[in-house]
């Protein structure tokens, strides 16, 4: 009975973590496996669940909205993150000059859009993006006077199927970078000083300093930041739900609004359980693989 | 440092010029909302656009405190968000507390493993059992709704343990417990006054995330007296026309607060980003 | 080193105390104030005996303009009802995810709600909206079967019609005159498919007859099933989509692809709304209320030199029904609504009187589907867009015939697979027999229903076992 004594001796700590744990019950396990049944009915929340095995993978195989949702969202990820990337580097390179002054006041500016929320961004962009009376467009065609050989006119941004991609690409290209500016701000941070100091020894150019000493560092963080802002479009809502709603047609819809309205304006519950299901496994196993090949790369 | 050439001056002073010119485009987006808000529907579909609003219109805030339920959802919001960051810090800090210093308790490395595990689970799954929870509990359109779900996850407490574990000094716990004070006290008095960086770090993190929740608000608030403020926001786009001006001034009264925190609490703020990125 | 605290250490004290307890305290209070109260009592026959007792504040969610029109309706209806209060609402973002959001939760749902008349079967199912049925009954015989039949389930009423969607063909009378075309002499779905051709040659194939969204065919298709009977599910909600029904409809619609008179344009994308305002496509077959929509596409082109007319819709055989119908919408009220009366007072008023019906068609044009409100001059007022053709009457002569196409829960999914199917069957060369042996099949296995023994797959698999046994 010695378990027993020692369980009773530090009931305290099974008391403090007890919140997380009932909690996590009630909304956490319980969905999850909750949802897992639901993957194999055809329920809408408000008549009675019918099974239907496997139909719901079925279904999943031929739905064209699906393959439009993630390709859009991968079309989307690759419009903004490598300019965010790149961007949010130059930034956290540039704030991390020592000589540098107003940091920060530039440092807010950048940061800023990370604490606006999602939605009065999305209306003041739809102001933006208009496309007669919106005051991209209208530099636009003030720029395309200046400059007649670039052909400017006004763009469609909303409007049209090609279009809306960047435009949602463009807001949250502004929205993000901030946040993974300071994600590499913080890396840049916790590489030691004295290996710069030792570089200067060896009379590296600045250049050189960058691309052999600060991207290999930086590369964890680097990682880091990508597989945020991949599970961060492939799961993105309030930018395009109140921006585009997906459209026009289904041409800005990426999988987090696909997924919503399917649970909460068809009210497929089951089907929507089982994509969600899927997508997450098939994300976990891609990340999963990409983390081995990284370990295999890095030994 | 050694002084810099010429040559880095111009680079300097270019740099300067980027970031300067930078900022004026990522600032711009706000100086619109903020002009836009005291524009008439006219002004503000105006072109070539209007920069400056003249004249100037006051009237959208009025309007938007009077026709909407804005006042209502500030308070709605400053409660949930309020409630939600309450709750969430005294959990989280109290869990992390135990996994910090309740070392020897049988099962403390599998429990927090456990706890660990949980952050896999995308909240896109479990979304539609979680509201039909809360229904079967009846605290859809409470205020419980906003505040509960998430208050204890796994993150939080383990950001917790990590601080508690490098800034509580075992000794002081020992000896405030050879003083007599009770377990919760030791926490109360002792290891949260010592975190306080720790929580002001994470409450701002909750706080962001809380105050401008969108979808769960979508989901589980339900009548007007509820909304929160990007909720009312969100339905003050109507399918015929927008009142631009209202939605303006409403995106104003609901981006403020934030802002103006973030001015004043700079350095909390990014270091609450920063514990949101050391997830890994 | 532990030292063994005392047992009550548990308890918080001091500020933690006062604290914890507030916590717990609010937390129950949260709790209790949220649990929603018992339903309101049922209506009753009785509900409206005394208009001036019934009183409270309603609210009402309608989108565009059949918002637009209830909220006009709103003085008049005051001074039959001046203590119920109708606030009509239209902020329109999302509205139909709040009130499914709604009923889940049993809390926050409208007074009354409007439905597309295709969803509505939905939501009848549900047990979350009011059953009408003893105030409603006796208004059966006012509506068209068509629509009523839709708004029952289990013979119970849950919603009653508000508009309809009648249909014919728009059509430009310049094209028509231009290439010699006589609009009455198209009696038949084949004499319009001739007709198209005829266009589609003298203008070297520069007009098409009609827009047709091969991603959508579901809509055409049904329009055609209304007009010859046929059925996607039966009176038992089994799948009846394989039928000889259906293979008229698939047939006319491959004549008309076969012909090349359809432009294959997405509906209500940006070629479709073009062909409104130029010559490139011929007629638009459509229902009433597309009137609205060619009024506000083409003031100039069409208004000024008034081109557009209307003719009967074309029957599937010589002598068929030259009607069916396309969208319009019922109101409900959810079981959650706590003044039931005066929710019905509202809805009478507004689909179930003549003066309300009548000033909505006026207002914004929504085709009344209360049949005697049909019988008002109104109708036969010339419209002078149209040329001055008495399009109203038009619309509303044969609205009583219409055939019923039964609607199931499943209804909108079905539609999506309907689509699917009919777009392959279109782009990929499948037969009319193959594309409705899968859809049956896709039906069956995706909605988890029945198929009906109708079927001719069915009756073969009876045959043969039959055979066999014979054999035997």
């Amino acid at each position: 009975m010695k378990l027993r004594a020692s369980l009773w001796r530090h009931r305290h700590f099974y008391l403090f973590i007890s919140p997380f744990f009932i909690l996590f019950a009630v909304f956490g396990l319980y969905p999850l496996l909750f949802s897992l049944y639901l993957s194999f009915v055809k329920w809408d929340g408000l008549t009675q669940p019918t099974w239907i095995g496997l139909a719901n993978f079925s279904t999943m195989l031929d739905d064209d909205i699906l393959r439009q949702s993630l390709w859009n969202t991968l079309v989307i990820g690759l419009l903004y993150i490598p300019p965010m990337m790149i961007l949010a580097f130059l930034f956290a390179q540039a704030l991390n000059q020592s000589w540098l002054r107003m940091r920060a006041f530039f440092r807010t500016a950048f940061f800023l859009p990370c604490v606006t929320p999602m939605v009065v961004i999305s209306i003041v962009f739809g102001l933006l993006f208009s496309s007669e009376k919106g005051v991209f467009n209208y530099a636009i065609v003030q720029i395309g006077r200046l400059l007649p050989f670039l052909h400017l006119g006004p763009i469609p941004w909303l409007n049209s199927e090609q279009w809306s991609k960047p435009a949602v690409a463009i807001m949250v290209l502004w929205r993000w970078t901030g946040y993974n500016m300071v994600l590499m701000l913080a890396g840049l941070q916790g590489i030691p000083e004295d290996f710069y100091e030792a570089a200067l020894v060896d009379g590296a150019t600045p250049f050189q300093r960058t691309r052999y000493l600060t991207l290999p560092l930086m590369l964890p963080t680097f990682r880091f930041c990508l597989l945020l802002s991949l599970l961060g479009t492939v799961y993105m809502f309030d930018e395009i739900f109140v921006l585009t709603t997906g459209g026009p047609g289904t041409s800005s819809l990426n999988f987090g609004v696909y997924l919503f309205n399917l649970s909460f304006v068809s009210f497929k519950f089951g089907y929507a359980s089982c994509v969600a299901y899927s997508v997450a496994l098939l994300l976990f196993l891609a990340s999963l693989v990409v983390y081995r090949m990284n370990r295999q790369e890095g030994e | 440092m050694r002084n810099a050439p010429i040559g880095a001056d111009i680079q300097r002073a270019v740099l300067y010029a980027v970031l300067f010119l930078l900022s004026l485009v990522f600032l711009f987006p706000f100086y619109w909302l903020a002009v836009s808000a005291f524009k008439s529907q006219a002004q503000i579909f105006a072109m070539p656009p209007m920069w400056i609003p003249h004249p100037a219109r006051l009237t959208n805030f009025t309007e938007v405190a009077t026709e909407t339920s804005i006042l209502r959802a500030f308070l709605n919001s400053m409660i949930t968000s309020g409630g939600h960051v309450a709750l969430a810090l005294f959990l989280c800090s109290l869990a992390g507390y135990a996994f910090a210093h309740f070392r020897e308790a049988p099962g403390n490395e599998a429990l927090f493993a456990f706890v660990l595990g949980t952050m896999l689970i995308p909240g896109t799954v479990t979304l539609i059992p979680s509201f039909l929870v809360l229904v079967n509990l009846h605290l859809i359109n409470s205020y419980w709704a906003m505040i509960i779900p998430g208050a204890a996850q796994a993150f939080g407490i383990f950001w917790m343990r990590q601080y508690m574990r490098s800034s509580v000094p075992e000794d002081l716990i020992h000896a405030a417990r050879i003083d007599g004070c009770s377990e919760f006290g030791i926490y109360w008095r002792i290891a949260l006054p010592i975190a306080r960086p720790a929580l002001s770090a994470l409450g701002i993190m909750l706080l962001i995330g809380s105050w401008n929740n969108l979808m769960w608000a979508f989901i589980v608030l339900r009548t007007k007296d509820m909304l929160t403020l990007p909720m009312v926001i969100y339905l003050l786009q109507g399918e015929i026309r927008t009142p631009y001006g209202m939605l303006m001034a409403g995106g104003l009264i609901a981006t403020l607060p934030l802002v103006l925190a973030f001015l004043l609490f700079q350095k909390h703020f990014i270091r609450g980003i920063l514990s949101g990125a050391i997830k890994s | 080193m532990f030292v063994p605290s005392n047992p009550f250490s548990i308890i918080p004290t001091g500020r933690g105390l006062r604290w914890s307890i507030l916590l717990f305290c609010t937390l129950l209070a949260g709790c209790a104030a949220s649990r929603p109260v018992a339903d309101a009592p049922p209506l009753t026959a009785d509900a409206l005996s005394r208009p001036g007792q019934v009183e409270g504040h309603i609210e009402v969610w309608s989108w565009n303009i059949a918002a637009k029109a209830l909220q006009q309706l709103t003085p008049t209806f005051r001074r039959q009802y001046p203590r119920i209060d109708p606030n009509v609402d239209m902020t329109g973002a999302n509205m139909q995810a709040r009130l499914l959001l709604s009923l889940a939760s049993n809390v926050g749902a409208p007074d009354v709600m409007q439905l597309q008349c295709e969803e509505a079967p939905h939501y009848l199912c549900t047990g979350k909206l009011a059953d009408l049925t003893a105030v409603a009954a006796g208004f059966q015989k006012d509506f068209p079967a068509s629509l009523w039949h839709n708004c029952v389930y289990k013979g119970r009423v849950y919603a009653i019609p508000w508009d309809m969607g009648p249909c014919a063909i728009y059509y430009k009378r310049n094209i028509f005159q231009q290439y010699g075309i006589d609009p009455d002499k198209i009696e038949t779905w084949d004499d319009f498919i001739a007709a198209g051709q005829e266009i589609l040659q003298k203008s070297h194939g520069q007009t098409k007859m009609l827009p047709m969204d091969t991603g959508a065919l579901a809509t055409m298709y049904q329009l055609l099933i209304q007009q010859n009977g046929g059925q996607v599910f039966d009176d038992n909600g089994r799948i009846a989509v394989n039928s000889p029904q259906s293979r008229q409809a698939l047939g006319v619609l491959r004549r008309m692809l076969q012909a090349g008179i359809c432009s294959n344009v997405k509906m209500w994308g940006q070629e479709f709304m073009a062909g409104l305002n130029n010559d490139t496509i011929a007629t638009y077959p459509e229902a009433a209320w597309f009137a609205g929509t060619i009024k506000d596409a083409a003031p100039d082109y069409g208004g000024k030199r008034q081109i557009w007319g209307i003719f009967r819709l074309p029957a599937l055989v010589k002598g068929g029904l030259r009607t069916s119908n396309l969208g319009g919408s019922v109101l409900v009220i959810p079981q959650q609504c706590r003044n039931k009366p005066a929710a019905w007072a509202f809805l009478r008023y507004a689909l179930c009187t003549a003066e309300g019906q009548l000033a909505m068609y006026r207002s914004e044009n929504l085709f009344p589907a209360y049949l005697p409100a049909l019988r008002s001059p109104v109708f036969d007022e010339p419209d002078p867009f149209f040329g001055g053709q008495q399009i109203g009457r038009l619309f509303a002569g044969d609205a009583a015939k219409m055939n019923i196409l039964n609607r199931t829960a499943d209804w909108m999914e079905a539609l999506g697979y309907l689509n699917q199917t009919f777009s392959k069957w279109a782009d990929e060369g499948m037969t009319d027999t193959e594309a409705l042996a899968e859809l049956e099949q896709k039906l069956h296995r995706r909605l988890g229903v029945e198929i009906a023994p109708s079927s001719p797959s069915r009756t073969a698999h009876r045959t043969r076992a039959r055979q066999s046994h014979d054999e035997a």
